[in-house]
């Protein structure tokens, strides 16, 4: 069995988060989207603290900028790495440049993808495909031990 | 006879005076210019002028048999003096840069040049160092550097930043065009001869022709910001100075354009390149730049000739891209590395960086980058750096 995953998006510029939603549309992904303005919106979210709270059965993908104002995407990757739950949670991190001291700080701190803005959509769509695909085989509960 | 050898004496003395005389005018110069130190074999100050005094605030009873290690700042690694006692000690003149401690715990820069002195049986027995405060010449180096920095720091946040909006006025752009196509969907197709001609000029014309300048444009902000980004990410990243093969790095670079030779017919050559020292990557970026601008000018005539040389010229290594293109006239020869500047922006692709990149890159590795050319002859671009053996 598939669950359907739910697309978290941590975007402080409306306009890219719009892009990011009728793109994926677009591109014939009809999953949930969900936006977050900021970097502490999103983690208060995924370690349930405030009044909007990640639900336990769902199925996330987040889609987090890297330069937002307070808390940014780096620092929000660190924190909820840390997390036992959440360390499975599959990051796709967006930024402006390719900065390879970003890109591979990220990496360090386990991003599963990169993206650079402007975005090829198709291509988007795709690593998201993938990244769900990824997740609905990991999700399968009941594996048997081998005996 | 005897009066014969009494004047001789008299001459050899009078001489001995005159040179003693000069000797101490010298000295006497040399005392109003310098920091003059003289060590034993072991290094013990055995004298110091007044200026070593007043620039180090010891008194010289302070200073005498004493190690110069008295005015060490511990700015230096070990290795640094190290080398400086393995170079004096085999009997051989140091020179460097060197920035010690005052006695009130201030910091003061100095060049210095250590001569040893050998005996008759070819044993050190004193050091003579000369000094030359440049105390401020280094600050304002440093002053230098900070500024520089801080130019950098801005153009990366600023092309950073302004690439954020750009992003929207793309994006959106895009979605018109999406929207516009629908549109047209819904009234019908192409031709739409159903509605005014008004709304057709509008539909056919005047919003694709918006749009289309709108995006041309952003994709040109994009092509220079991303440019600037490369330029100023180049003072950010750390370098790894290394002893390079020329040979192999240039065999790499010609063969990754071979595509690009071939199609233009033209023929390189590479001579035997002596080594040199600096960061593989940055110096692979300069030289990949000088051949892809001697294959992008080339001249429309002729069939084109690239060939690079190598020689070392004074504990240098100078390399030579040389190329028989369409020249640089002399009046642009220093515009050349100017950022962004380029020679034929409507005939030649590229953002007007590469020669501004590569003269960047040689000035933080200790090298140089410059050019002779003849209009219509061709260009010699000279690219020198630190040689190793």
């Amino acid at each position: 069995m598939t669950k359907e995953v739910i697309i978290l998006i941590a975007e402080d510029d409306l306009g890219h988060a719009r892009l990011i939603e009728k793109n994926l549309q677009r591109a014939g992904l009809s999953n949930t989207i969900e936006l977050f303005e900021n970097g502490q919106e999103i983690l208060d979210f995924l370690l349930c603290r405030g009044n909007r709270q990640r639900s336990a059965e769902a199925t996330y993908l987040l889609l987090l900028d890297i330069r937002m104002p307070q808390v940014d995407g780096i620092e929000v990757l660190r924190q909820i790495r840390q997390f036992p739950e959440l360390r499975k949670l599959p990051v796709c991190m967006l930024t402006t440049t390719d900065d390879p001291r970003e890109v591979g700080c990220c990496h360090e701190l386990g991003c599963n993808n990169y993206i650079v803005k402007p975005v090829d959509y198709d291509k988007f769509a795709d690593a998201i495909r993938q990244l769900g695909l990824f997740i609905s085989l990991v999700e399968i509960p009941d594996l048997k031990p081998k005996s | 006879m005897r009066r014969v050898k009494e004047r001789m004496t008299t001459h050899l003395q009078e001489t001995d005076i005159d040179s003693v005389q000069e000797l101490k005018a010298l000295k006497a110069a040399i005392d109003e210019h310098s920091i003059v130190a003289i060590t034993d074999p072991q290094g013990r100050i055995t004298y110091v002028n007044d200026k070593f005094c007043s620039i180090s605030k010891y008194p010289r009873e302070e200073l005498l048999g004493q190690n110069h290690r008295i005015i060490n700042s511990g700015c230096h690694p070990k290795e640094f003096f190290k080398d400086m006692w393995a170079t004096i000690s085999k009997g051989q003149i140091w020179r460097n840069e060197i920035k010690n401690k005052a006695k009130d715990g201030s910091f003061y820069w100095v060049h210095t040049t250590i001569v040893p002195f050998k005996n008759s049986q070819g044993e050190i027995y004193q050091y003579v160092s000369i000094r030359t405060d440049i105390t401020e010449r280094k600050k304002a180096e440093e002053d230098l550097a900070e500024k520089n920095k801080e130019l950098e720091t801005i153009v990366y946040v600023a092309s950073h930043d302004l690439r954020s909006p750009l992003v929207n006025i793309q994006g959106f752009s895009n979605e018109l065009v999406q929207s516009c196509k629908e549109l047209r969907l819904k009234l019908g197709g192409d031709d739409f001869q159903s509605l005014s001609p008004e709304i057709r000029t509008l539909l056919n014309q005047d919003i694709p022709e918006a749009i289309k300048f709108i995006l041309s444009g952003v994709s040109k902000i994009d092509t220079l910001l991303s440019g600037l980004l490369r330029f100023s990410r180049l003072g950010r990243a750390a370098l790894r100075s290394e002893k390079l093969n020329m040979n192999e790095m240039l065999d790499t670079i010609v063969k990754s354009t071979e595509f690009q030779i071939k199609q233009n017919g033209v023929t390189v050559k590479v001579d035997n390149l002596p080594p040199c020292l600096g960061d593989n990557v940055q110096i692979n970026q300069v030289f990949s730049n000088l051949l892809s601008n001697a294959l992008k000018y080339l001249h429309p005539n002729r069939k084109g000739n690239i060939t690079v040389l190598g020689q070392v010229v004074e504990n240098r290594s100078v390399y030579e891209v040389i190329d028989n293109g369409i020249g640089v006239s002399p009046a642009h020869q220093a515009k050349i590395f100017e950022i962004f500047h380029r020679l034929n922006p409507a005939q030649t692709e590229g953002e007007g960086l590469g020669l501004t990149i590569a003269q960047r890159v040689l000035e933080r590795q200790n090298g140089k980058i410059w050019i002779e050319s003849i209009p219509g002859e061709g260009s010699r671009f000279f690219v020198c750096l630190p040689h190793i053996s």
